[in-house]
Formats: C-alpha cells, structure tokens, sequence
C-alpha cells in the first residue's frame, strides 16, 4: 500500500495528488471552509462578479459560488466514487466467480456483460436514471451499472492468466479449496490493476455524473452539484459567465488530476503491461 | 413492403431536390426558433391536440380572425350575422379556397369538419360543443344550429383549436393525420414534422385568402420556413447570434439585455398572454387542507419574483388570467397576493408548528412537499424561487426535474403536489380547460374537483346569452376557483421575440393578438 505514496514523488503524480487531496478535503470539511450556506437565496445580492466577499463572485440567487463549488464537490465526488465503488465490488465478484467456475456461469457473465460493453455509458446511465428517477441516488446505481462491464472484464481476464500459475497449481496440491484459493491467492494478486482503472473510472464518473446533473438529472435543487452548476450557468453565460466557468474547471482539472495521478501510479505498481492486455 | 421501399424512394428523392433548390433559394428561407414553452407539441391536429404551437397557425385558416384589440374580422368567412336570439349563427363562405390536397373549401366542408368535434375522442370537442347542427344553405352559406347561445363562439372560431381541417383526409389518415401528414388551407404546407426537432413549411402558392387585418392576403413572401424546436433560451440565443435561426419566437426577459447589445439584433415586444402559476394538488395531503393551500398560495412573493428572476420585465399575476381580460377583474379579497404573515397563520392553525430545522412538522411528520418542474433553464430558476419562499414560511419542497415533453405525462398520474408551469391564452375559458374536474390530472394539474364551481362552471360555459353575462359568470367562476387556491398565480411576461434585422423585414404593424398567419404573410426576407 506504499506506492500510491510512492507515485506522489513523481513530479506529475504529486501536482495531481496534491489537487486531489485539497478536492478530497474541501469535500469533507465544506461547512468549516466557507461562512456561507449554500442554499440561502439572496436575490438582491444575484450576478456579483468575484470580489473580496465572494471569491469566485455570487450565482443567479445570490449565493455565494465558491461555497456552491465546495458543497458541489462533496456530491460530485461522494457520488461517483460509491458508484464506481459499488461497481468494482460487484464486477470483481462476478468476474471471479465467472473465471473461477467457468461453464455456463462463465458464459452468461462474458454475454451480458460484452452486451452491456456495446453501449455506450451515458447510453446506459441515462436509460436507468429515466427509470429509478432523477436524484442522487439513481445516478449511483446508474453509474454503477454503466461500469460495472468494465470491472468485471478486467478481473475475469486477471483470474484467468493467474489461474493456470504454478503457484496456483502448488496452492491446489496441498488441498486448498476454492475459497482459500480465491481470497487469499487469485483476488489479492488481481487488485492493484483493478484499483487503478478503478481509479480512472472515477474520473470518467465524475464527468458523467456532471453530464446527468446538466441534464437536471442529478442532485435536484438546492444541492449543489458540478453539472447542476453548470446547467444553470450555461443559461447565464452571457449575463454572468463565471457561474458557468468555475464548475467546468473544478470538473477538467479534477478529471486530468485523477488521470495523472493514475499514470503515476501505473508506473509505480509497473502493471501498465497487465491493464493492456485486459483492458 | 414495396410501399416503403416507394417511400423511402420518394422521400430521398425529396430530400435531394430539397438541397438542392435551398443553394439556389437561400434567400427565400427563414428560420425560426420556436417559442420554448411550445417545444414538443406532438402532433399538428387541431382536433385532438392539446397543444399547438405557432407553424400551426399557417397551416390552418380559420372562419374568423382576430385584431390586436380582440375585435372580430373575416377570414374564411366574409360575413356572420347572429340571430337575435343567439340560437342560430349564418356564415357566407369566401369562395375560391382549396385545401393543400386540392380540395375545395365549401359549405359542404365546414359541416363536415364541425362534425369532426363531436365524432373525434379528443379534448377539443368543448369548442364546438354548442353548435347542435350545421346547414348547408348553398355552396358558400352556412347556418349554425346552436343548443344555446354562445357568446364565445367568434373567439373559438378564431382559435387555433378550430383551424378549419380537411375532412377527406382527416378520416382516411386517422393518428397519422397532423404527424405524416396534414392539410388545410392555410399560407404554408407541412413538408416535414419531426416531433421536438424541426418542423419545415412550404408557401401554399395558391393562397389569396389571407385575414382581413394582414396587408398581404397572399401568397406569403417567404417560401419556406423552418422552425426549429429549441428548447434552451441561451442556446436559441446563440443560434440567432450566430445566424443559424433568423427568429426568436420567445426570448426571455434576462436575455433581452443581450439581444439590444448586438447591432443586428431587434427585440419585438407584443402584448402578453402567458400566465406563469405554481398549480397545487387538492387531493394530496396536506394540500387537501385548504388552508395549507392557502399559505403555500400567499407564500409566493410575486414582486420579488418579477424583479429577480424576471428583470422587472412584464407584471406580476394575482388572478389566474392576464389582466387583460375583463374576467381578471374579480373582487380585491380574491386575488391572490404575497402575505407572509398570513400564511404562518394559517399553517398554525392548520397544525402545523414550526421545527427546529425551520419546517414545520403535525404529528412528528416534516411539512414536505413535491415539487414539479421542466428542464427548460427558466423554469428550474424560477422554481428555485418558488421553493426557497415556500421554505421561508416552513414549507419544505422537494424540486423533481422532468422533461419538458414528458412533464404532460407525468402530471397524468396525478402524483403532483405543488408544480411550477405556465400557459398561454387569451380568453377567460382557460379557467374551465385547467379546472374542469373532468379534466384530472392533465391538464387539470390541480385535480380540482369541486361541486359548486362546477356549477359556476356549467353557468359560465354554457348559460350565457350574451357577452355581457358571460364576463359576469366567468368573472363569478374565476372568483371562486380562486378562494379555494388550486393554484397560486405567480407572473405575466410580455410576449417578447428577437429577429436579425439584417435577414428579416417586419410589417410596420401587427395587427393582431399573437405573431400569427397575419404576421407571417407580411414578413419578408431580405436579399
């Protein structure tokens, strides 16, 4: 668990690392940063332009944005990372057990989930969200589900190369079963590649979170969300463009930041070569 | 088989003269970004529809036409004459008119299309409800037979729920009619409709019958108009400043600014008949409580609304029909005004006690709400409003965003409470279209269900002599749906468009209530 400390030496992993850790803490802490609410209108106070009270200047209702923006990353991150959360536990379990028992299992998990790989997300977010409903939690289960194809290929592929190693065969003649074998040998073995497109995945979430939230799908109003900001910007781009500028930056600097970072850690754990092959 | 195959022939044929003639015709096209709260009109039947949107207007003429003072002028018709007792109206005929199809346009086809109301399962059927029969006197005359006096009936003959349709077709296309195809006799043919994307017109060459009050009777000027269905205000914007659309049919009040900046851009302002209201569902508690519907009602600060979200652009509503109307004026105690101590009052006396969190709670149960918007930029931000006044009272309201083409839908299940939604009409009987009880649902929101004004209803729609009596019982219906809140009335705009002035020549005058056939047959495109 050392390198993903060890990729913040690298000069890019720890730009990224460093933006990513000051998201991570504006997410958690946002009521101790900021003095103002972020659902409080104040009407005569609407379109101010940045100023020494408000930093990043005032929204359509007189809010404040920068606290807009804090608030929005709590949302934008806590749900895309259940979702991708969610996803990685149950595609590691169905392509693990797909893998591992192979038969009709194997085939039906392979089909639905190549299915599902020829769409694209959005694609499937959206269809699911039009049937749980808008609000957050449609957008995690539907974000789950578009990824889910994603991890359970990727851990199938990791079984499948690790289960013909000697020291799996070695593991078996000395009477290991099925769930030692898994647990303690096949899964630990397959994690780190998983964890990183994990990783990756969670700033493609982001920006799909951010595209439902455009579309009016995500957290419904007042809570703030990066594509919910947006959405509402975009009507006042003219009038008040930085209503509109501010979340696209927190979400392109947040995406490349998770990117990079991801690259870095790539290069520590050395696993480029395995995330090719499967991915 | 072969008849799609001979379609899709015909069709791509179509579509490749049509690219081609657009390079040679450039000049002779407009286009036009429909009016946002129009966007997603499903079909072009007048009929069935339970909205039309402008192009409908040009697709369709109709007997009677309207001026910018409301005043009644022939169009189809030359000449009516009432009888004194209301109970038979003669229509002459103007003669020479064809459909889009070849048909004439007679006597014979007004009986036939006024049929249509009563033998179509579709909502409209209330706008002809009164005449019993129709008679054909000759080729060109036509005498209604009415079951009572309607004093409304030159204004739904003008309406564009009674574009006069062409009965042949009508019966033989059956759903298909006003979606694949559509025939009337107005200045522009349908050449293709794709539902919530484009629709594009062609000019009718052979019209000469245009409505009294436009200078042109035809043909139109322009000879095809696309109009794009666009349902984000700064993206429609954008377009108009980019010149991929020549015309605005709706520019909202915070976009006004943007459009007098630009020195090729010009803002058309005509008199409003929108009215923007929050409906409130009576039967889900605890709106089945009136005096929660009340408080929620007098929560609404509907001058804070006009100045903030609005601009100060247009007026604020306190009754559910533009002021414009003589029904609007009901008594001083029934309009619906922003009363904030009022409306704690009431939720206490209701029961419900302010929490510690600011909402109230009866019973350990939180005072929350739904509330229902469209996707559209200006109702989310309106809605943000409204929901933040309701919470100053105690009132929790949970926003859920739809569709702007799926809301009419949802509404059907009638899961609503409290919504934000606007219309569109001139005339007092919207109050009967969004309050009749046999209407739940959509596009009674509200589900008002109530057998008193049902009664003032049945008087105001159906017992008045003559126009004098109908203000009254309308004004006297209109007044009591308002003391019983199934709705609160938040604001009226001003009908405001924007047009490149470097693409489009507008007559000097409109002479008429909306930008309708009137307008377009004057409009013209500059070379």
């Amino acid at each position: 668990m050392i390198a993903p400390l060890r990729a913040l030496r690298r000069p890019q992993g720890a730009v990224a690392g460093l933006w990513l850790i000051l998201v991570i803490c504006a997410a958690l802490f946002a009521p101790l940063l900021t003095p103002y609410a972020y659902d409080i209108q104040n009407l005569p106070n609407a379109y101010q332009p940045a100023s020494a009270q408000h930093w990043l200047g005032t929204d359509e209702f007189g809010r404040d944005l920068l606290t807009r923006l804090i608030y929005g990353a709590r949302t934008s991150l806590s749900v895309s990372a259940t979702a991708i959360s969610i996803s990685v536990f149950c595609g590691m379990v169905l392509g693990a057990s797909a893998a591992w028992f192979g038969g009709w299992l194997d085939r039906i998990v392979t089909m639905t989930v190549d299915l599902t790989w020829s769409f694209p997300e959005i694609l499937i977010a959206l269809i699911l969200v039009a049937i749980i409903g808008p609000g957050t939690t449609g957008v995690m289960i539907a974000i789950s589900v578009a990824y889910l194809a994603q991890f359970t290929r990727l851990t199938r592929a990791q079984i499948m190369t690790l289960k013909g190693e000697t020291f799996i065969e070695a593991a078996r003649s000395l009477g290991a079963g099925n769930a030692h074998l898994l647990f303690r040998h096949l899964l630990p073995n397959a994690l780190a590649p998983v964890l990183v497109s994990a990783m990756l995945a969670t700033g493609d979430a982001i920006i799909l979170e951010a595209t439902l939230g455009f579309f009016g799908l995500g957290a419904q109003p007042p809570v703030p969300s990066w594509g919910g900001m947006m959405s509402a910007g975009s009507a006042l781009v003219f009038k008040a463009p930085w209503v509109i500028i501010f979340p696209g930056l927190a979400v392109a600097i947040t995406v490349v930041a998770i990117n990079l970072y991801g690259d870095a850690l790539i290069a520590e754990l050395d696993i480029r070569s395995r995330l090719r092959r499967e991915a | 088989m072969t008849v799609s195959f001979r379609k899709s022939v015909l069709a791509a044929s179509v579509s490749l003269a049509a690219l081609l003639s657009a390079q040679a015709l450039a000049a002779q096209e407009a286009v036009f970004a429909m009016s946002t709260n129009e966007v997603g009109a499903p079909t072009y039947n007048p009929i069935k529809a339970t909205m039309l949107n402008t192009a409908t207007g040009l697709l369709f003429d109709r007997l009677v036409s309207q001026a910018a003072d409301l005043s009644y002028h022939p169009w189809l018709a030359e000449s009516w004459e009432e009888a004194p007792d209301g109970m038979s109206w003669t229509f002459k005929l103007k003669q020479g008119v064809t459909f889009h199809n070849g048909e004439p346009f007679n006597a014979e086809t007004v009986k036939a299309w006024l049929e249509l109301f009563k033998t179509t399962e579709g909502e409209n059927a209330y706008m002809a409800e009164a005449i019993a029969s129709v008679e054909v006197l000759d080729d060109h005359t036509v005498k209604f037979v009415m079951s009572r006096p309607e004093p409304n009936l030159l204004y739904n003959l003008s309406s564009t729920f009674m574009g006069v349709v062409e009965p042949k077709s009508f019966a033989a296309l059956g759903d298909n009619y006003g979606v694949t195809e559509v025939y009337g006799t107005g200045p522009y043919k349908l050449e293709s409709f794709s539902i919530g994307q484009e629709t594009v017109l062609v000019r009718n060459e052979d019209y000469t019958w245009g409505p009294e009050m436009a200078k042109n009777h035809g043909p139109a000027k322009v000879e095809r108009l696309t109009f794009r269905e666009i349902p984000e205000d700064s993206t429609a914007f954008l377009e108009l400043k980019t010149g991929g659309v020549d015309f605005l049919l709706s520019v909202p009040a915070d976009l006004m600014g943007e459009v007098q900046k630009e020195a090729n851009l010009a803002v058309l302002t005509m008199a409003g008949q929108d009215v923007w209201y929050m409906p409130i569902n009576v039967t889900k508690a605890p709106f089945d409580d009136i005096r929660v519907r009340e408080a929620a009602a007098k929560a609404i600060n509907q001058e804070e609304i006009l100045a903030a979200v609005f601009g100060g652009v247009g007026a604020v509503a306190d009754t559910f029909l533009i002021s414009a109307l003589p029904e609007s004026h009901v008594s001083d105690g029934a309009k619906i005004k922003y009363d904030p101590a009022r409306a704690n009052a009431l939720l206490d006396e209701a029961g419900w006690v302010m929490g510690a969190n600011g909402v109230r709670e009866k019973d350990g149960q939180p005072l929350k709400v739904s509330l229902w918007t469209q996707s559209d930029s200006i109702f989310r931000r309106l809605t943000e409003v409204v929901q933040a006044q309701l919470k100053a009272v105690g009132i929790e309201a949970e926003i859920t965003t739809f569709d702007s083409s799926t809301i009419r839908d949802q509404y059907k299940t009638g899961e609503q409470q409290l919504a934000v939604r606007s219309y569109n009409w001139d005339n007092a009987d919207i109050v009967d279209w969004f309050f009749g009880a046999d209407r739940l649902g959509y596009p009674n929101v509200s589900m008002f269900n109530d057998p008193k004004a049902e009664e003032l209803r049945a008087a105001a729609m159906t017992g008045s002599k003559n126009m004098e009596e109908r203000i009254a019982n309308f004004t006297a219906y209109h007044e009591y749906v308002l003391t019983q809140f199934p709705m609160a009335p938040i604001y009226q705009p001003v009908q405001a468009m924007a047009y490149n002035k470097d693409r489009i020549a507008l007559p000097e005058k409109i002479d008429a209530p909306s930008f309708g056939a009137a307008a377009f047959l004057d409009l013209e495109v500059k070379e």
